[in-house]
């Protein structure tokens, strides 16, 4: 009898608010992946807007300084600002109101720290899926990369499109079942005419934000992500159309 | 409250490597070629949590052909998903009962055709359809060990 290879985990975990899928092609033991859902449970305790004594509700109701806080709330902090700016004003943690809710980040920059622990655990076959916004490396062995259906925004039976990858983050946002959930911080509503925005690139934190800006200017948006770096996107309007840039590939 | 359901429909290639054939096999005769047994199992996925709505769990049924070359002993063995069912499903309020019923009947299609692709994970959607997935990729992990 030859000696079975890896048949992977996938281990599912609610946190933040969504479910954590992790699917490792590297090891058949659930509790190798602990690490990583230590990593989203401190996440979860340090930056959640429904726990009272979380850093962020603390720097939101000014008990706590900022220079007091975790390098981690400050360098989250940090780079919502950075993209506040390069979006202008599209990505913005203050746009539901005046309460601080850098969570718009948060999910996708907790998914890169997880994905750095994957790395460092030696896994070369892994996704990390945070609510539909995922980080992919390696393959679903023994296929050699990740396949991710793009989800139809209205049509929850279709896939619009699929993407392939052996490194690479995707985050999609859109209205979706749940509602209107981004809002175009200019007018205060959902934006029209656009049914959602897909990210694809290096890094999950930057792909989301990216794609809940995109989102958030309509029909504008595809001609601003036509200008991103690094980063490609598709856009599906409420007309029928899709507008993806150059380098978004179909597999 | 909950319900329970289920649907049947087409089978469809489950998008799974082949698992190690090592299943023992005793052929009736030694004349034929080869020689196919078939065999049928149920497998249900953890519950998966689809937001303020509460769980969803999927079930399937796998039917699993082994065809045996008797001349080389070499064994193939091909996996398709024949039933899709969700036991388990939110309805415990007036709107996610209608979420469900816009919802389900479309996501069980969406596994359809999502490994028919050959589709390794979705991106989109944060709700019921993100339960159903979950619990749906932890049944075919199940599946994917059945030897």
């Amino acid at each position: 009898m030859i000696a079975a290879e890896p048949r992977g985990v996938t281990r599912v975990e609610h946190i933040m608010g969504m479910p954590i899928v992790v699917d490792v092609r590297d090891v058949d033991d659930a509790a190798a992946l602990d690490p990583l859902f230590e990593w989203f449970l401190l996440v979860d305790e340090t930056f959640s807007t429904y726990i009272a004594e979380s850093q962020i509700s603390r720097l939101g109701r000014g008990e706590l300084a900022l220079e007091d806080a975790d390098e981690d709330v400050r360098e989250v902090l940090a780079r919502c600002e950075e993209l506040r700016v390069e979006t202008n004003g599209y990505f913005d943690v203050r746009a539901a109101g005046p309460v601080l809710d850098p969570s718009g980040l948060v999910k996708g920059w907790s998914v890169d720290h997880a994905a750095a622990i994957a790395d460092a655990l030696g896994w070369r076959n892994y996704a990390i899926n945070a609510g539909g916004d995922m980080r992919l490396r390696g393959g679903a062995l023994p296929a050699p990369v990740w396949r991710v259906g793009i989800q139809h925004p209205a049509r929850r039976d279709r896939i619009v499109a699929v993407v392939a990858g052996d490194d690479l983050a995707v985050a999609t946002s859109g209205a979706y079942a749940r509602g209107d959930h981004v809002i175009d911080p200019r007018t205060g509503r959902p934006p029209e005419g656009v049914l959602s925005v897909t990210i694809t690139g290096p890094d999950l934190g930057t792909a989301d934000a990216y794609a809940t800006a995109a989102f958030a200017m309509g029909t504008a948006g595809p001609a601003w992500t036509a200008r991103l770096r690094g980063y490609e996107a598709l856009t599906l309007l409420a007309d029928g159309r899709s507008l993806r840039t150059p380098g978004f590939h179909f597999a | 409250m909950r319900r329970a359901t289920a649907a049947v429909f087409a089978a469809a290639t489950l998008a799974l490597p082949t698992a190690n054939a090592l299943a023992a096999v005793t052929a009736p005769k030694a004349t034929p070629k080869k020689k196919v047994v078939t065999a049928t199992k149920t497998f249900t996925g953890t519950a998966g949590f689809a937001g303020r709505w509460g769980d969803v769990q999927v079930t399937i049924v796998v039917k699993k052909t082994t065809t045996t070359n008797l001349a080389t002993k070499k064994k193939t063995v091909k996996k398709k998903i024949t039933k899709v069912g969700v036991p388990v499903y939110p309805d415990h309020t007036d709107r996610s009962v209608f979420i469900n019923q816009q919802a389900l009947p479309l996501l069980i299609q969406e596994t359809i055709q999502a490994q028919s692709s050959g589709i390794d994970m979705i991106s989109g959607a944060t709700d019921t359809s993100t339960g159903f997935q979950q619990s749906l990729a932890s049944a075919i992990v199940q599946a994917r060990a059945w030897k």
